[in-house]
């Protein structure tokens, strides 16, 4: 699937935060642990030194049960529980929360007044459970900040640095070499899009010219052909006059004949498309398709008569049409001899024209065309055909001058050709 | 007088009309040709656009402003609306692209001379046959047959060709004018032929039109 290159970009910005994120949230958990409980230790530590320095000198024997009942945290129990500080986890029942919690607790043996004791501090890791799930949820708040800021920043900037390629790939995308305009493109500060655009723009200026120049080549060819063939099809003339020609030779003029009359014909249509491409038929006027393909009726009508075919018209409303009316003329003359010439013994025209649209399906060869090769010059489903080859092409360039929608399709045993307008 | 450098092109045309007893004057380029024209009236001038010392336009220039009615028929290779309209502007009749069937040109001059010959009626008469240009109408023995616009624009092809082998293809494209480019079966012309030669025996005329092998169609005066 096609991503853009946005997309991209910021899907690895993404992956790699992520990652980050994951890794260094543990890590960052444990060490915040760490911490909390060294301080816990240097805390418990304090109050040991504090008690030593200030409290054990003036502290009695009957005073200890006192202290543990003002004290929750720091009683003074008799006898020696451990012989030196140990500092270690413990698990206390809390009354006021009515659950178990978890505490730091120092133990080391002291002696009031002779007599064995044990100190024992503790202090509550309860809070450092919070402080725990404070970290998680501004771990949290950070991925999301960070993602959503890389996010918004990537797109600005690549929006921004990628601004003058985007516009040169919209002037390229709306660039067709058959029009005579250049694209002009944007001079911007970042050299490898000018290297891109000069680039293109040479490509372009050298594609251009050598189409101009097979283009041109085709039509003087077509030109220069035309003088020749004045030529030979007017020796053809005089020859077929001659009344001393036996059946053999008269049999070779008419074949002579037949094929100066297709390479003439070749030749017109071959300068008709050069010359539609060059705009030639630029000036456009309002044109009744209805009444158009009327006024041609009965020309085809005669056309069709060799082969019994039926010409059937399904006007729904008239479709008034901007074109050139030549054009116009051409295009529905090789529909309709398109119609006529591919279709059998005793088929079927259909004429149809309806919301936006012009329709010519006829009866044929009971397969559908390859619709790739349909279009292109020179392309024959039959070469032994006497066609030219170009009416259909000749037909598609119409459509496309004119911004026309031409397709084929082959459906209920018919070839259709459809034109949206 | 035919106005044309290509000088095969020329000569077949200048013995195809000499053939049906034009006189035809031949220059190759327009300094003859104007020279000429000041000298003599033509009934009709074939003239060729791209000559090797300028523009055939040029001539027809010359005709404006000398005055002269000649009719004139450009025969270019040149197939443009601007060059026909140029043409029509500066006084010419008929517009013939090239390549052209004789035939073709022929009838076209027999038209043009026709029409600047034309003193109140405008007709064709062969024999018994007689076809009245104005009201479209074709009479065999004074009693009128019904044919369309086509059969006849047929028959004054033929006639105007008379004792002509004419082939399929130069029929077709008379008959089918600005199609013909499109047309690569010449099968109608078949059905035609064979109306307009029923119309005419059913009137009363003779056959005169034969099909002649390989080739195409004769209008055959016997």
């Amino acid at each position: 699937m096609n991503k853009k290159l946005l997309h991209k970009t910021s899907r690895a910005y993404l992956l790699y935060s992520v990652l980050i994120l994951m890794i260094s949230a543990p890590i960052f958990y444990y060490a915040t642990q760490r911490l909390y409980i060294n301080e816990a230790d240097d805390t418990l530590l304090l109050h040991k030194n504090e008690f030593l320095q200030y409290s054990i000198s003036s502290l009695k024997q009957k005073d200890i049960p006192t202290w543990n009942s003002f004290n929750r945290n720091v009683k003074i129990d008799s006898g020696h529980k451990v012989v030196r500080d140990s500092v270690f986890f413990s698990n206390y029942y809390d009354t006021l929360d009515a659950e178990t919690e978890p505490y730091r607790e120092l133990n080391f043996p002291i002696s009031i007044q002779g007599k064995p004791y044990t100190y024992s501090d503790r202090i509550n890791l309860v809070e450092s459970e919070d402080l725990l799930k404070s970290i998680a949820f501004l771990f949290l708040a950070v991925i999301v900040i960070l993602l959503l800021g890389l996010f918004l920043i990537t797109k600005k900037l690549s929006q921004d640095l990628w601004k003058p390629f985007y516009k040169t790939l919209e002037l390229m995308e709306s660039f067709e070499i058959d029009k005579t305009r250049q694209p002009a493109f944007y001079k911007t500060d970042i050299e490898e899009f000018n290297r891109l655009n000069d680039s293109i723009e040479k490509l372009i200026d050298k594609n251009t010219t050598i189409y101009k120049s097979q283009q041109e080549f085709i039509e003087n060819a077509a030109h220069e052909l035309q003088t020749p063939l004045a030529v030979f099809q007017a020796k053809i003339d005089t020859l077929m006059q001659r009344t001393d020609v036996t059946m053999e030779q008269s049999e070779i003029l008419g074949a002579l004949n037949e094929n100066v009359f297709r390479l003439n014909r070749l030749n017109k249509n071959l300068l008709l498309l050069s010359k539609i491409e060059h705009d030639s038929y630029s000036d456009q006027q309002i044109i009744s398709l209805t009444s158009s393909v009327q006024k041609n009726l009965e020309f085809f009508t005669e056309q069709a008569k060799p082969k019994n075919l039926m010409i059937t018209t399904d006007f729904k409303e008239d479709l008034l049409i901007k074109s050139n009316p030549v054009l116009a003329e051409i295009l529905i003359g090789n529909l309709f001899l398109n119609a006529i010439k591919h279709n059998i013994e005793g088929g079927q025209v259909v004429i149809a024209i309806k919301e936006n649209k012009m329709m010519f399906s006829n009866s044929g060869p009971s397969r559908p065309l390859n619709p790739d090769k349909l279009f292109t010059r020179f392309s024959k489903t039959n070469a032994s055909e006497q066609g030219t080859g170009l009416g259909l092409s000749i037909i598609k360039k119409i459509a496309d001058i004119n911004h026309w929608n031409l397709s084929y399709y082959y459906q209920n045993n018919l070839h259709c050709f459809d034109i949206s307008f | 007088m035919l106005i044309e450098d290509e000088a095969e092109l020329a000569m077949s045309i200048q013995s195809y009309l000499m053939d049906k007893d034009f006189v035809c004057e031949w220059a190759n380029n327009t300094k003859d040709a104007i020279a000429k024209i000041s000298i003599y009236d033509y009934d009709c001038i074939l003239l060729d656009l791209m000559l090797q010392d300028g523009n055939g336009f040029d001539v027809l220039k010359e005709l404006k402003y000398q005055q002269k009615s000649e009719g004139v028929i450009i025969i270019s290779a040149k197939e443009t609306l601007e060059t026909r309209l140029e043409g029509f502007n500066l006084g010419a009749d008929d517009y013939l692209t090239k390549p052209f069937h004789l035939s073709e040109l022929l009838v076209r001059v027999q038209a043009l001379i026709r029409r600047k010959n034309f003193k109140g009626s405008n007709v064709v008469a062969f024999h018994e046959i007689y076809v009245d240009l104005l009201s479209k109408t074709v009479k065999v023995n004074n009693s009128v047959i019904d044919c369309t616009k086509k059969e006849i624009d047929l028959l004054l092809y033929l006639i105007g060709n008379e004792n002509r082998v004419l082939s399929k293809s130069a029929i077709a494209e008379h008959l089918s004018g600005d199609m013909a480019d499109m047309l690569d079966n010449h099968d109608f012309v078949y059905a035609h032929i064979k109306n307009l030669k029923k119309k005419l025996s059913d009137g009363g005329s003779r056959d005169y039109i034969k099909s002649v092998y390989g080739l195409g169609y004769k209008w055959k005066n016997e």
